[in-house]
C-alpha cells in the first residue's frame, strides 16, 4: 500500500464537478483508492460517497492506494488534487 | 356542468383537457421475479433513465443554457456510481424487486446528503430524490406528460402550477389553466398572468371531475369553468372570447401615450417581472420601467446557489433591456411558500412569520453579499438599478443591509471592479410594522414601494392561500387603505419617491385613491399596463379627490369596494 497526504485547494471543496473528474480518473486504475478524511474512510471510486463526505477547501486528506498500479494511481490522484481538479 | 373557482387570470379559453396527475409510485404489488430478472429490469431502467435524461439535458441546453443542463448530466454521473449500483444489486439479492432496491438505495443516499452540514452538498439530496422518482416511474411504466409537446387547444388541469412545470410549457398550444389550489395572488395565478393565459384556480377535485380529452371552457375573468359544454354554451363563450379580444385591442391606443391624468399630471407606470426573460415582454407592454423584479426565480429550479456571475448576468440583462428606465430589483425573498431545498431553511410552524426574506439574508451575510455585489456591478453601466429590501419591519434591518452594501462597495473598489456608487436602496413596505413607522424608515431609505399583497395579508392576519378565509383578504379593507395612505404621506413628507408593486396598483377602483394620495409610481403585471394607463387617463383631480373622500367615509370593505366599483364603472 502507498499513501500520501495532500491539501484540497478548490474554493468549493470536492463538489460535483471536481468529484466527477477525480472518480473518472481513478476508475482507470486497478488498485483500490481510499481517502482518509478526519474520521471518515471513503471509497474514492464512488462519487456519491466522495460528495457526501463534504471535503472542503483547505482540508488535509490522505489518499491510500492498494493493489496493481498503486504507485501510478497515487501519483495521478495527488497531481489531480494539487492542480485544483479543474476548478482553478 | 359549471364549476366555480377563483378568477386568477383574465381571458376566455376553449379546448380539451390534459390532466397532470400526481403519479403513484407505490410498488407494493410488484412481484419478485428472481435475482437475474430483477437485475436485468434494473439495468434496463437505468439505461432508459440515462437516455431520457441526456435528451432532456440537450433540450434544456438549447432552450435555457449549459448551467441548467449540467444539473441533469450530473444526475447521470451520480447514477453511474458503481457502488450505488452494487448496493442496489445487493438489495435485489436480498429479495427486493428492482423498484424496492432503487427506492431503498436512493432514499439512503438522499438522507445522507440531506444530513450533511455543507449547504452545497445538501442540495444533492434533491437530485437523488429526483433520480429515485424518475427511476421508479420508468420501472413501473408510469409516463409523465411532456408539457413542451401539448396538442393545440389544451386546457391544462393540475393540482398546482409550479415554476418548474412552466419552464418547458409550450404556451402557444395552451388555451387555459385550471388548478385545484391557489388564490388570486398564488404563484399559479402570477404565472398564468405572466403567460397571459386564462386561468381559474381552486376548483376542488378538478382532477377527479375532469378526464383527459373532456371539452372545457375556462373563463378566467369570472372564475368559471364549464365542463363538457353544449353547442349553445360554446357559441356564447366564443362570442365572449371575441369581445374580450376586442377590448384588449381597444387598449392599444394607450401604448404610446404618456401616463398622465386628465389634468396632465404625470405618473410612472412600471411592470412587475419574475425573470430576466420577462423584461422584454415588459418593455413591449408599454411599461416605463420595472417596479419589481423578483429574484427568487434565479434561486429556484436549481440545486445550488446561483453564483455572482449568474446573478450579475440576469440583473445586467434586465438593466440593458430597460436602458434609460428604472429597474427596481428586490433581493431574495424566500421562506413560507417559497422554500428552496439547498438554502437549508428549516421547516417552521409559521413560515410567514418566520425566518424569511431580509431576516434570513441578514443572518447569511456571505450569501447576501453575493447578491448585493452582483447588483452593484450590474448597475455600473446604465446606473438604472435600485435595490429593494423585502419584509422590512424595523430601522435596524435597513441599516444592516446598508452596511453590507457599503462593505461590498469597498471590496469592489479595492479590486478595481466597476459598480454603481450611487445605487439607491429602498424598502418594500409590506408589513403593518413598516407602515406604522414609515416616517422613521423614510429617513433611512431612498425610496419606498408598497407591496399590497403581503401588506393585506399581514394587516388582516389572513393566509391568502386559504380559501376559507380569503374573503377577509381584500385591499378595500379600511385598515389596509389607511396603512397605504400613511405610507404614501410619510414618503411625501420625507421627499422620497413611493410606488406600489402589488395587485392593488392595477385595480381600477383603487387607482383614484392612490392618485389622490400622491403615489408616484404604479407597478403592475405586463398584461395590465395598458388598462392601468387608460384608468389613470380618466381622472381629473377634482374627481379623484371626491371619490377618495366618499370611499374613506365608508366603514366596511364591501361598502368601499361596492362604492368604488359602481363609481369607476359609470
Amino acid at each position: 500500500m502507498v499513501s500520501k497526504t495532500v491539501k484540497v485547494i478548490n474554493p468549493q471543496g470536492l463538489h460535483m464537478r471536481p468529484a466527477q473528474l477525480f472518480v473518472a480518473e481513478m476508475g482507470k486504475y486497478d488498485s483500490t483508492v481510499t481517502i482518509i478524511f478526519g474520521e471518515k474512510t471513503i471509497n474514492a471510486k464512488s462519487i456519491m460517497n466522495l460528495m457526501a463526505s463534504c471535503i472542503k477547501m483547505d482540508s488535509e486528506i490522505e489518499i491510500r492506494c492498494e493493489g496493481a498500479q498503486e504507485a501510478e494511481a497515487l501519483d495521478a490522484a495527488v497531481k489531480l488534487v494539487e492542480s485544483g481538479l479543474g476548478d482553478l | 356542468m359549471v364549476l366555480k373557482g377563483i378568477n386568477a387570470s383574465d381571458g376566455v379559453g376553449l379546448g380539451c383537457a390534459v390532466c397532470v396527475r400526481e403519479e403513484s409510485l407505490d410498488y407494493s404489488d410488484v412481484p419478485y421475479s428472481g435475482k437475474e430478472a430483477e437485475k436485468a429490469r434494473l439495468q434496463n431502467a437505468i439505461d432508459e433513465f440515462n437516455q431520457r435524461t441526456a435528451a432532456m439535458a440537450d433540450r434544456i441546453r438549447e432552450q435555457t443554457g449549459p448551467k441548467e443542463a449540467e444539473i441533469l448530466t450530473g444526475q447521470i454521473t451520480m447514477l453511474a456510481d458503481p457502488f450505488m449500483l452494487s448496493q442496489m444489486q445487493e438489495a435485489i439479492d436480498g429479495g427486493s424487486c428492482a423498484e424496492g432496491a432503487a427506492d431503498a438505495v436512493c432514499t439512503m443516499y438522499a438522507d445522507m446528503f440531506a444530513g450533511v452540514d455543507d449547504e452545497l452538498m445538501r442540495q444533492r439530496a434533491t437530485d437523488v430524490r429526483d433520480i429515485r422518482a424518475r427511476l421508479l416511474s420508468i420501472l413501473m411504466g408510469v409516463t409523465g406528460i411532456d408539457l413542451s409537446a401539448l396538442p393545440a387547444g389544451t386546457i391544462l388541469v393540475a393540482h398546482d402550477l409550479t415554476p418548474s412545470m412552466t419552464v418547458g410549457l409550450n404556451k402557444e398550444n395552451v388555451a387555459g389553466i385550471i388548478t385545484e389550489t391557489g388564490g388570486r395572488t398564488s404563484h399559479s395565478a402570477i404565472l398564468a398572468r405572466a403567460l397571459q393565459l386564462p386561468a381559474v384556480l381552486s376548483i376542488a377535485k378538478a382532477l377527479e371531475l375532469i378526464k383527459d380529452g373532456d371539452g372545457l371552457i375556462v373563463d378566467g375573468g369570472e372564475g368559471v369553468v364549464v365542463l363538457s359544454p353544449d353547442a349553445r354554451t360554446r357559441s356564447e363563450y366564443l362570442a365572449k372570447q371575441k369581445d374580450y379580444q376586442e377590448k384588449t385591442a381597444a387598449l392599444e391606443v394607450y401604448r404610446d401615450k404618456p401616463t398622465a391624468d386628465a389634468d396632465g399630471k404625470y405618473y410612472h407606470l412600471y411592470a412587475n417581472i419574475g425573470s430576466a426573460a420577462e423584461a422584454e415582454a415588459a418593455a413591449q407592454s408599454g411599461a416605463e420601467g420595472i417596479g419589481l423584479f423578483r429574484t427568487e426565480f434565479l434561486f429556484m429550479d436549481r440545486t445550488s446557489l446561483p453564483d455572482e456571475t449568474v446573478q450579475y448576468e440576469a440583473y445586467y440583462a434586465v438593466s440593458k433591456t430597460m436602458a434609460g428606465k428604472e429597474v427596481i430589483i428586490r433581493t431574495l425573498d424566500v421562506g413560507g411558500d417559497k422554500a428552496i431545498d439547498y438554502l437549508g431553511l428549516e421547516k417552521e410552524e409559521n413560515p410567514f412569520l418566520g425566518h424569511r426574506a431580509i431576516r434570513y439574508c441578514l443572518d447569511r451575510p456571505e450569501l447576501y453579499k453575493v447578491q448585493l455585489r452582483a447588483l452593484l456591478r450590474a448597475g455600473a453601466e446604465e446606473q438604472n438599478i435600485k435595490i429593494m429590501l423585502p419584509l422590512v419591519t424595523c430601522v435596524e434591518e435597513v441599516r444592516a443591509a446598508r452596511e453590507l452594501l457599503e462593505q461590498c462597495k469597498k471590496e469592489l473598489a479595492e479590486s478595481g471592479v466597476p459598480y454603481d456608487k450611487d445605487i439607491a436602496l429602498g424598502a418594500m413596505i409590506e408589513t403593518p410594522a413598516a407602515a406604522l413607522i414609515a416616517d422613521l424608515l423614510a429617513q433611512e431609505c431612498d425610496f419606498f414601494s408598497i407591496g399590497t399583497n403581503d401588506l393585506t395579508q399581514y394587516t388582516m392576519a389572513v393566509d391568502r392561500g386559504n380559501a376559507k378565509v380569503e374573503k377577509l383578504y381584500s385591499p378595500f379593507q379600511p385598515a389596509v387603505l389607511r396603512s397605504i395612505r400613511n405610507v404614501i404621506s410619510a414618503a411625501k413628507r420625507a421627499g422620497i419617491p413611493v410606488g406600489m408593486c402589488g395587485e392593488a396598483a392595477a385595480d381600477p377602483g383603487l387607482i383614484p385613491l392612490l392618485m389622490c394620495w400622491g403615489l408616484d409610481e404604479f407597478s403592475v403585471s405586463s398584461a395590465s399596463v395598458l388598462a392601468t394607463r387608460a384608468q389613470i387617463h380618466r381622472w381629473h383631480e377634482k374627481d379623484f379627490r371626491r371619490i377618495t373622500d366618499e370611499a374613506l367615509g365608508l366603514s366596511t370593505a364591501s361598502g368601499v369596494e361596492g362604492y368604488l366599483k359602481a363609481t369607476v364603472n359609470k
